[in-house]
């Protein structure tokens, strides 16, 4: 499903090359439910961004899905992302001036759907995610924990394949970090979909099947 | 203060160098605009002045009576009048320079003898004593010009120059030349001085004097001489200090002036809305550093005070620049300016507006109170900025209900006082008050606009989604996103939205304007004009340029075949009042049959059939307005005969000035005026006469010797609508300043936008949106803005223009325009907000899809 081999990101900044990944070789199957681990500045969440196609490695090979994602046109990569990656922030990124549904409808939306049909479809992942009642708040008349559900309803508007959640439970307590931790859990078991979670918590790790260690840009080790 | 604006203020701009430049180059242009302006107004009061003072010479008082002049036989009572030392009679007049296209000159015609005890002529030759003297008076012929115009013409002392006189193709030999000093230094050297009875002869003004200069006797009061001297003339001439009659031709200028002034307002009020625009989007894009600021530990007077120092430093600069600019647009505009005064008003020798410590104090003041009154209202917003902002990490949020709320409120309350304005304006003080009463109540209008537009976005975008309206391919995502956008977050677009208003309507009343008068007046030259050919001498147009010819031409045209009916048209500047006005003859006798007369209410012929039988004269609709004085009541006109008055039989509509005319029968004219000068020969010609051949006809015959200009009725129209356009050179430039201001400002606030709302577009590519289609939603929502914009500025435009012609315009020159709508403007108005919103937003689009979508969602 998701394969790096040899990955490297350097970012320049200020004239100087940071190294963001140093040489990251992994693989993670289908349907598996991992956890990226690691201290800050370990190349975590560039990892995640690199398979998500929302950055390319500036050497090395990301295949997702069989494709060499840092090799395809921005809008092959961008469409790629659409249908099949899904997206988790720990900041939410709602767009603040939307409803509930409106959010969720958004990727339907700009897909081209029909007003009709992506609310339709917003409405149903709403009810899933447990948010049908709020769905016409907007994001600031929410929780926390509401608005990370929407970001996950959102997520789901394709049924992607992989779902990427950067420290997803970062910006919630305990009680509402956990629901939501549980909420992945059960569409990585109910629909088959592949969940990479990037986290700094040892409880949100242990939802994962597997956990995997970076450090300097490098897997330093891995758990099952 | 200083340590913060070098630190974060210069650091922020630093980072938005194309927005600061754009914003700094708006100011600049406004200021520019305000400052050509005051050169150009300084410069026509400065050069009138001048050459009234340099031609008054030592005199203390003057006798005249404008173009009607004053009887010679009056010169002998003027100078022995007790108090009188000196009295110089003299004629004046510009006589056109054959063979030199555009040339001048302004002859002086004196009596030599008594002319140097008031002025002083200093000739170049060294020995230019009574016996050269006695030798250029017995010759008629002799003329003496300045050793300047002799240069550029390439004439020197001896040789022949040929001038168009009333007469006709006249020679005249250079018996001297003069220094250019004093007298001399007028209309930039193309002086010239000529003996009195030759100058008489030469402009048809025999047994007339135009102006008698006094000095008075040591110990004599001027105000006691001149009572004096206005009883012993019983009203047929005025007597005044020289700089009275400076102010008179300068009063010619109110109404051009004033508008002049109303431009530079409305170029002024453009850029409020730039700055107000710039400071604005500043203070949403920099929430969260004001919050750190607050967190850290600013009073929010601090805050406020830098926020407004930014704007004024960012407007100080602009101002400086914009003087400048506004000095080189001066000069332009100066050429323009003489051009369009020389055809409507009065020959006048421009002196170049130098760059002075006022105008660079205007500059400063316009520039920098406006950017403190534009930065106001931002600024108290960044007061209120919470110090929790820096804390949170969502994008930037949209202004709430609140902002929106208290525009609608500034709406309500402008919306309330605009009537109050426009409807107090008639009943304050003179006209120039009226004009400015009625067009500060049309900003205020405006004003009121540009405060509903975030209410105006809300419910135009929310509407259009609403109803069933749509256009072919409009469904698709991107204008969805593009209006969404707009909808929920008019106080941003808002701002933008009412840049956009403020520059349309300024642009179309300009226009709507232009237009009306263009209308009004070809309707009127059409009404008033029904000769078949005009023939005038010097000019095409009766005017400051023309040459009076005698009417010697009168039998001559007689023998042409197939002219049927030949009138005699005299245009002369007069004062009535102390005002100037214009006095209009032409012969109802002989063309009333043909002839009509667009009247203000009542029937023309009627009017026409008095006229002719003499019974009264016929007032221009501006010396109703002016003078309150109306049909059936009288008017008392000095004239060369004395004070007479006339009984006023009707008003009729009249653009030729908006000083004010009397319209009569030339029969009457002549017995009044002592004058049989010609400015204009209306031929109507016998039906099926080829007019092209009876044009040649008089041109092979008398076009050389008279250099007649031959008109026919749409020739004379193009002149018009040519000296009309040119006078509105200065109203194009605004309207070029206003198009830029606009682009500027929707630039400036989608660029701001996009900043703002990185993350959002970082979101929007991250669940899927192709860079392409991030393009689109910014490109859509400025054509959004642009629509929106275009519809309101254009229903703000029509309604200023309609009160601009119809009320505000009267209040100022008495007169009536009918409004002519600009369907063709109207139209290219929307179409090009859209298209010029379109061409603004492709930077900043282009720039949002090109953003790194990583760094965009970690923006902070």
């Amino acid at each position: 499903m998701i394969r790096c081999i040899d990955v490297c990101k350097t970012y320049r900044q200020g004239g100087n090359d940071i190294t963001a990944l140093a040489g990251v070789s992994l693989e993670i199957a289908k349907g598996s439910f991992v956890a990226i681990m690691g201290p800050s500045g370990s190349g975590k969440s560039t990892l995640m961004h690199l398979i998500g196609g929302l950055d390319r490695p500036t050497s090395g090979d990301l295949l997702v899905h069989g494709r060499l994602i840092g090799q395809m046109a921005d809008d092959q990569v961008t469409l790629f992302r659409r249908y099949k990656i899904g997206f988790v922030f720990q900041f939410f990124n709602l767009l603040p001036t939307l409803t509930a549904l409106e959010n969720v409808a958004l990727p339907l939306v700009l897909d081209g759907r029909s007003k009709a049909e992506s609310e339709e479809r917003a409405q149903a992942l709403l009810m899933r995610t447990g948010l049908d009642k709020r769905r016409n708040h907007l994001p600031d008349e929410l929780s926390g924990g509401e608005i990370q559900r929407v970001a996950v309803a959102r997520a789901l508007a394709f049924n992607p394949s992989i779902l990427l959640a950067d420290e997803p439970t970062g910006n919630l307590d305990s009680k509402n970090g956990e629901a939501i931790l549980a909420l992945l859990k059960e569409i990585n078991r109910e629909e088959d979909c592949t969940v990479v979670v990037v986290t700094h918590s040892q409880e949100a790790a242990r939802y994962g099947d597997r956990t995997i260690f970076l450090r300097d840009g490098r897997v330093e080790k891995e758990h099952c | 203060m200083l340590a913060l604006l070098s630190s974060i203020s210069w650091r922020h701009v630093k980072r938005h160098r194309l927005r600061t430049a754009l914003t700094f180059f708006g100011i600049a242009l406004g200021v520019a605009v305000i400052v050509a302006i005051a050169i150009v107004n300084r410069s026509l009061t400065t050069s009138f002045e001048s050459t009234i003072d340099q031609i008054a010479g030592k005199a203390v008082l003057q006798v005249a009576n404008g173009e009607s002049g004053i009887a010679e036989s009056l010169y002998p009572v003027i100078r022995d009048t007790p108090g009188i030392r000196d009295a110089a009679a003299a004629v004046e007049g510009f006589l056109p320079v054959l063979g030199v296209p555009g040339e001048r000159l302004y002859v002086y015609g004196v009596d030599f003898l008594t002319d140097f005890a008031i002025r002083e002529h200093q000739f170049s030759q060294a020995q230019f004593g009574f016996d050269q003297a006695l030798d250029f008076i017995a010759n008629p012929d002799s003329i003496a010009v300045t050793e300047s115009f002799a240069r550029r013409l390439g004439v020197p002392l001896g040789a022949r120059l040929t001038l168009l006189t009333s007469e006709g193709q006249r020679q005249f030999t250079i018996r001297a030349l003069l220094k250019e000093q004093g007298t001399a230094k007028v209309f930039g050297g193309s002086f010239a001085l000529m003996d009195l009875p030759a100058a008489q002869r030469v402009f048809g003004k025999e047994g007339k004097l135009d102006i008698v200069d006094l000095t008075l006797e040591p110990g004599e009061q001027i105000g006691t001489v001149q009572q004096r001297l206005a009883q012993r003339l019983k009203g047929a001439a005025e007597v005044e200090r020289p700089k009275k009659r400076g102010e008179q031709i300068e009063l010619l200028l109110t109404s051009f002036r004033v508008g002049l002034f109303f431009v530079s307002l409305i170029a002024l009020f453009v850029g409020f809305f730039l700055i107000y625009n710039t400071v604005s989007v500043s203070v949403i894009q920099r929430k969260r550093e004001i919050g750190t600021l607050r967190c850290i530990g600013m009073r929010r007077s601090e805050l406020f005070r830098l926020i407004v120092s930014e704007a004024l430093i960012l407007a100080l600069v602009g101002s400086i620049i914009g003087a400048l600019l506004g000095w080189l647009l001066a000069r332009a505009a100066l050429v323009a300016v003489g051009e369009t005064v020389g055809n409507l008003f009065s020959l006048v020798d421009l002196i170049a507006g130098n760059f002075t410590v006022n105008e660079l104090a205007l500059a400063l003041g316009s520039g920098v109170a406006v950017a403190l009154l534009a930065a106001l209202f931002p600024a108290w917003q960044a007061m209120r900025v919470s110090p929790l902002e820096n804390a949170r990490q969502a994008a930037w949020r949209p202004a709430g209900r609140q902002n929106v709320s208290w525009a609608n409120r500034l709406g309500v309350l402008c919306i309330v006082l605009a009537p109050i304005f426009l409807l107090i304006a008639p009943a304050v003080g003179d006209a120039v008050k009226r004009f400015s009463v009625g067009v500060i109540g049309m900003l205020i209008f405006l004003l009121a606009l540009a405060a509903f537009c975030p209410a105006l976005i809300r419910f135009a975008v929310g509407w259009f989604w609403q109803s069933k309206l749509r256009l072919p391919g409009i469904d698709a995502v991107e204008p969805r996103l593009a209006s969404d956008s707009l909808r929920r977050n008019p106080a941003r677009s808002g701002i933008t939205v009412a840049t956009v208003v403020i520059s349309l309507a300024a642009i179309f009343t300009i226009a709507a304007f232009v237009s009306s008068v263009r209308g009004s007046l070809l309707t009127w030259v059409d009404q008033m004009v029904t000769a078949d050919l005009i023939v005038s001498a010097g000019a095409s147009t009766a005017g400051p340029r023309n040459v009076p010819l005698r009417e010697d031409l009168l039998p001559e045209l007689r023998k042409i075949a197939g002219i049927k009916i030949i009138d005699l048209y005299r245009l002369i500047r007069s004062t009535y009042r102390q005002k100037p006005i214009l006095i209009e003859s032409f012969s109802a006798r002989d063309s009333a049959a043909v002839r009509n007369l667009p009247m203000l209410n009542g029937d023309g012929r009627r009017a026409l059939g008095e006229m002719a039988q003499g019974k009264g004269v016929i007032v221009s609709e501006s010396f109703q307005s002016k003078f309150a004085k109306g049909r059936n009541d009288r008017v008392e006109l000095m004239t060369p005969s004395g004070l007479i008055g006339f009984d006023i039989i009707g008003v009729y509509i009249d653009y030729s000035s908006d000083s004010g005319s009397v319209l009569l029968d030339r029969a009457l004219y002549k017995k009044y005026w002592k004058d049989d000068l010609v400015d204009a020969f209306d031929l109507w010609l016998e039906p099926g006469t080829n007019e092209a051949a009876i044009a040649e006809a008089i041109k092979a015959r008398y076009g050389e010797r008279y250099q007649l200009f031959i008109s026919t009725h749409r020739q004379l129209k193009q002149a018009v609508v040519r000296i009309m356009e040119q006078s509105f050179v200065v109203n194009y430039a605004v309207e070029i300043v206003a198009i830029v201001v606009a682009i500027f400002s929707v630039i400036n606030t989608l660029l701001a936008s996009i900043l703002d709302r990185t993350r959002e577009i970082g979101v929007l590519r991250a669940i899927g949106a192709t860079q392409a289609q991030v393009r689109r939603i910014i490109f859509m929502e400025a054509g959004w803005m642009g629509l929106i914009g275009g519809v309101v500025g254009l229903f703000g435009g029509s309604v200023m223009a309609y009160h601009h012609v119809v009320y505000n315009t009267k209040e100022l020159t008495g007169w009536t325009f009918q409004f002519y709508y600009p369907y063709g403007v109207a139209l290219f108005t929307v179409v090009a907000a859209v298209g010029l919103c379109f061409i603004a937003g492709y930077g900043p689009a282009k720039k949002a899809a090109a953003m790194p979508i990583v760094t965009a969602i970690g923006y902070e």
